[in-house]
């Protein structure tokens, strides 16, 4: 760990333009994590865990999250666990107690990737070193990605969360330094490498998320998460599946369908969604949505199988979700 | 045998100062004025340094001292395990330039704070000349050699009837055989308390709080690198927070830590990172095991060829003797061959892992018997009650003691074994798949020499003391425990102590070797002061017997007795006005006359399912009956066969070290990467024990519980995912691709 400035901040007003090497820290789950591992190195590190962006609500838009409510909190709220079960069951599964006590919503969506060559400051890793190549691609990548990756990256984003916020279209509310504020769909947050793995979102310096809003899925709507790990508990995923199901009758009148443990970013996968809505939900159905599952996946030494177990996770949530087993 | 403590269950007399937090570990000391110790580890394989640059981190904040090979402090080669040492580290680091391995010591850097330390490390940079490493399979086996013996025997062992000159023309021409390939990846030991050393000198005596296995070996070999006389070293160490084999060698952080503390004139305290536990403290080398097993239609085997391939490091050989140790003598068998080469890589040193040899040896061996008895379309059970051993094969000797037909029985009943359904992928619940599968278990029995210490005190209490080490398997307890059952004593009456160089010596805790060992010296010695006291009580002049005949006083449950007399001995001790009457005695290790074997054995069921969609395997539950010889703490050996299990369950499903084959690091250096079991994969693990006490084997009767745990386990959950989906893994841990994609001609598990 480097030495580093610290300052907390107790109101928005108080924050001012950041400096290049600025870091914001809540839970400091992340954040600390990798600055002893000395992956990030700030000059400056601002605590905003007294800023007043706590809150759960439940309104006829949706629910309101404040991002510094923690990973405990938001999973075992009423209105949560009532009508976003998708958000809970996501959260339960992510981390262990003591970790989703401490770490943040908002820091939930921007924690760093697991890959170990990452991790590792002896590796070479275009994330943290732009240019210096990627070993990940030819070395230890079972747990790495087969969907958005690039010659430069194909590290997995490994939030739970995130894949849960994205079937459900969660909008992200960020405010800027000059106090600007604005509302960018989580769908468009992340990005894909490309030849540019340090950028991993669209916040810009400085720039907080300060809430997450989540529309009310339509009447009758289940939503489920279905996260497939080595070990039954305290893992990243090897994939998972945040699937929305809306039935009309024996038909899908909507379903939806997005899949962490497999994209550089969490990964929505409407074709599939679309293959499903007014059709039965059967096992021919489902086999035949899910097959569209891994479209455009590029499979590396260790990790091909994830092209056949996301098919695979996607088929065994929607039949979990349908009553299907 | 009508015992009055031993066998029962007794809770730890240190469990509150665990749960509290006042059990104070190697690294807990803070002694006045210390300073601390932090690694610098290589990051390349092989070749050598060409330059360290230091200058930044000796400015640091609170840097006390940077040593490098280019400013070394001396360090001596270890004395060898002939001489006395250990089997840890062959070459003291900062003496050479040279690179063996990833994450070598290359370096220390002392600091005011751990921090300081810490952050001035990563701030030293290092050229290398690199050369290629050897890291893969392929590269190595080019390489291999057969070491010159294995477990006293050669590196070959063969058992052939009479007329037969190959065990190949039995495989080939037997009416039914299998041969198939087992293949595990390296394991960590990944204990929960990391190693540490803290060193602190007074002139020239050294006093040293470590993590070891091994108080005396540690003390032993730590002063040989040092280059001072064991005389003078007081190690100290009264907790350990598991150990699992990596704590059963003193590893050179203990002496590099000792001799910055002798150079600084002031304590010094190094605790290794998770990281460092991957490179500088040993593994459990990978294994490819091929096993050929022949048999007639009915079931009685005819051959049993077990050829192992084990990993060693270019710079340390270790033979994980997997076949040597299991299928030499596990079955019954005319013709029997067991073989293993080694075949070296660029990588720190491996060392025994729990049950070494056995936990891979019988992964192969359990696994291919499953295989046949499928093929023979035998219960596995009945298969193996068809071949079992009365006598060592080849040897023809008994075992002292063997109760393995009564574990499967016991374990069958009590595990419900009957409902089973031998054809594969039947049971379907809800979105999972159901199956069965059992192992047998075994592990050698090892008695070491050992001694201890007795002593009556004049308040009505005992003490037993021995320099042996408790590694969290509940050692104190057991020291309190045998000296109550052979002073006749209440347990809180006995004063138990351990982990100190000071108290008689005992050997490494390895090998499940310390309750027989020491335990059988504290019955010496406990019997021993008995008769300390008895010619006391009749020859002081101030005692109430003075000028009885010894031999008609006896002593039982504290009091000495004759005619009709009856004295504590705390009363006697008082009227002669002595504290204490106290027996130090030693016993030999257990000598190998060629008369018995000596193994511990055991049968372990498991239920596992397996989901059809994605094929995660959870195990559902695990009965294990083990046949140990006398228990000793009922309650603490149930925990060391659930602890067993546990670890058993992580070699079959979870645990893999990922040798990063290019730069020959380890990708998983961590807890979050390295799975261990957490408790949600744990179900619940019925334990049995049948209680027959070896006295053949040892004067307490018992034989060890450390290790047998882990041995069938992994087996009996291969099986039971065969039993579950149909779908035969070779190839260690289980994890879903290895179900989904299968090899060639084996069914993938299907989405029903």
């Amino acid at each position: 760990m480097r030495p580093f400035r610290f300052t907390a901040v107790t109101s928005l007003d108080q924050l001012g333009p950041p400096g290049p090497q600025t870091s914001f820290i809540a839970g400091g789950t992340t954040v600390v994590d990798l600055m002893k591992l000395e992956v990030m190195t700030p000059d400056e590190l601002v605590a905003i865990d007294q800023l007043p962006l706590r809150g759960i609500r439940e309104d006829a838009g949706g629910l309101r999250l404040g991002a510094l409510e923690t990973m405990s909190a938001v999973a075992a709220h009423p209105a949560v666990a009532g009508g976003y079960q998708v958000i809970s069951e996501s959260l339960l599964q992510s981390a262990s107690a003591q970790l989703r006590n401490m770490a943040t919503i908002g820091g939930n969506l921007l924690q760093r990737t697991r890959c170990s060559y990452f991790r590792d400051v002896h590796s070479a890793c275009n994330k943290r070193v732009p240019g210096s190549g990627c070993p990940a691609i030819t070395g230890e990548n079972r747990m790495l990605a087969i969907l958005g990756t690039s010659a430069s990256c194909i590290a997995t984003n490994p939030s739970d969360l995130a894949v849960a916020l994205v079937v459900l279209d969660a909008q992200l509310r960020l405010r800027g330094t000059g106090g600007g504020v604005r509302t960018v769909p989580l769908r468009d947050f992340y990005l894909e490498p490309g030849d540019r793995p340090d950028r991993e979102n669209v916040l810009q310096p400085g720039e907080l998320i300060t809430e997450v809003l989540v529309p009310r899925p339509a009447a009758g709507t289940k939503t489920g998460y279905v996260k497939v790990r080595d070990r039954a508990s305290y893992e990243f995923a090897l994939t998972s599946a945040a699937v929305v199901l809306n039935m009309d009758g024996d038909r899908v009148r909507k379903a939806e369908v997005a899949v962490g443990g497999v994209g550089t970013k969490p990964w929505l996968l409407p074709q599939v969604g679309a293959a499903l809505n007014g059709r039965a939900l059967d096992r021919t159905n489902l086999e035949a949505a899910a097959s569209l599952a891994a479209n455009g996946a590029k499979r590396y030494p260790d990790n091909g199988f994830k092209v056949e177990l996301i098919q695979r996770t996607v088929v065994r949530a929607f039949s979990r979700l349908g009553g299907l087993v | 045998m009508n015992y009055q403590v031993l066998g029962k269950p007794r809770d730890r007399v240190d469990g509150r100062l665990k749960v509290t937090g006042s059990a104070l570990y190697a690294g807990d000391r803070h002694p006045e004025n210390l300073a601390y110790g932090y690694l610098v580890t290589s990051c390349v394989a092989k070749g050598s340094i060409r330059s360290m640059d230091t200058s930044k981190a000796e400015q640091g904040p609170g840097v006390v001292a940077v040593y490098t090979p280019f400013r070394p402090l001396k360090l001596y080669a270890p004395l060898s395990r002939e001489e006395g040492g250990g089997p840890g580290d062959e070459q003291p680091p900062l003496q050479d330039r040279g690179i063996r391995f990833y994450g070598q010591i290359i370096g220390l850097v002392v600091a005011n704070s751990f921090e300081q330390a810490r952050d001035a490390a990563a701030l030293i940079r290092t050229e290398y000349d690199p050369a290629k490493p050897v890291l893969t399979w392929d590269e190595g086996l080019p390489h291999a050699f057969a070491p010159k013996s294995i477990e006293e025997e050669g590196s070959t062992a063969t058992v052939l009837a009479p007329g037969v000159t190959h065990i190949d023309d039995v495989i080939r021409q037997a009416p039914v055989s299998i041969e198939v390939t087992y293949r595990e990846p390296m394991n960590h030991h990944n204990p929960m308390e990391p190693h540490a050393t803290t060193a602190i000198w007074d002139g020239d005596r050294l006093e040293i709080y470590e993590a070891t296995q091994g108080i005396i070996s540690h003390r032993r070999t730590v002063a040989s690198v040092l280059g001072v006389d064991e005389d003078r070293v007081h190690l100290l160490c009264p907790f350990v927070g598991g150990g699992f084999g990596c704590k059963g060698s003193m590893w050179m952080h203990s002496p590099v830590t000792a001799a910055a503390a002798r150079d600084l004139k002031r304590p010094v305290k190094t605790v290794l990172t998770r990281e460092q536990m991957f490179t500088l403290v040993g593994h459990r080398p990978a294994l490819i095991q091929q096993v050929a097993l022949a048999a007639t239609p009915d079931g009685a085997l005819q051959a049993v060829k077990h050829e192992v391939q084990s990993t060693v490091a270019t710079s340390k050989v270790f033979i994980e003797a997997a076949a040597h140790r299991t299928s030499r003598f596990l079955y019954k068998s005319p013709n029997i061959q067991v073989s293993q080469k080694l075949v070296p890589l660029d990588v720190g040193p491996p060392t025994f892992m729990r049950a070494p040899g056995v936990a891979p040896g019988m992964f192969a061996l359990e696994c291919a018997m499953d295989e046949l008895a499928v093929k023979l379309n035998l219960d596995p059970v009945e298969l193996r009650m068809r071949n079992y051993a009365e006598i060592f094969p080849g040897k023809n000797v008994p075992w002292s003691s063997k109760n393995l037909a009564e574990c499967y029985r016991i374990g069958a009943e009590k595990f419900g074994w009957s409902q089973r359904r031998s054809e594969p992928g039947v049971r379907l619940e809800g979105e999972w798949l159901a199956g069965v599968g059992m192992a047998s278990a075994l592990y050698p029995a090892h008695r070491g020499g050992a001694s201890a210490k007795v002593r009556l005190l004049a308040d009505g209490t005992a003490e037993v003391s021995s320099a042996t080490q408790d590694l969290g398997t509940g050692t104190w307890t057991v020291l309190a425990m045998v000296g109550a059952e052979y002073l006749g004593l209440p347990v809180d009456r006995v004063r138990p102590a351990l982990g100190d160089s000071m108290f008689p010596p005992a050997p490494v805790s390895g090998g499940s070797q310390t309750v027989a060992s020491v335990g059988t010296a504290v019955r010496k010695a406990a019997e021993s002061a008995i008769q300390k006291l008895i010619r006391l009580a009749v020859s002081n002049a101030k005692s109430p017997m003075h000028g009885l005949a010894p031999e008609t006083v006896s002593y039982d449950a504290g009091y000495l007795a004759a005619d009709n007399r009856r004295v504590a001995f705390a009363d006697v001790l008082n009227a002669v006005d002595r504290g204490a009457v106290e027996a130090v005695e030693s016993i030999d290790p257990l000598s190998h006359d060629g008369r018995y074997a000596y193994h511990s054995f055991g049968a372990q069921y498991c239920e596992v399912k397996v989901n059809r969609y994605t094929a995660e395997v959870r195990v559902q539950r695990v009965t294990t009956v083990m046949d140990i010889g006398q228990v000793v703490n009922l309650k603490t050996a149930r925990s060391q066969v659930m602890g067993g299990v546990v670890f058993g369950i992580g070699l079959a499903l979870l645990e893999q070290s990922l040798l990063e084959t290019g730069s020959g690091r380890f990708a998983n250096a961590n807890m979050s990467e390295y799975l261990v079991a957490t408790n949600a994969d744990v179900p619940y693990i019925d334990v049995a024990f049948v209680e027959k006490p070896d006295l053949v084997f040892s004067p307490v009767g018992a034989r060890g519980v450390g290790e047998i745990g882990i041995s069938g386990i992994p087996a009996a959950v291969a099986n039971a995912v065969y039993n579950a989906t149909g779908k035969r893994v070779r190839e260690f841990p289980i994890t879903p691709e290895k179900l989904l994609l299968g090899e060639s001609g084996s069914p993938r598990i299907s989405v029903i």
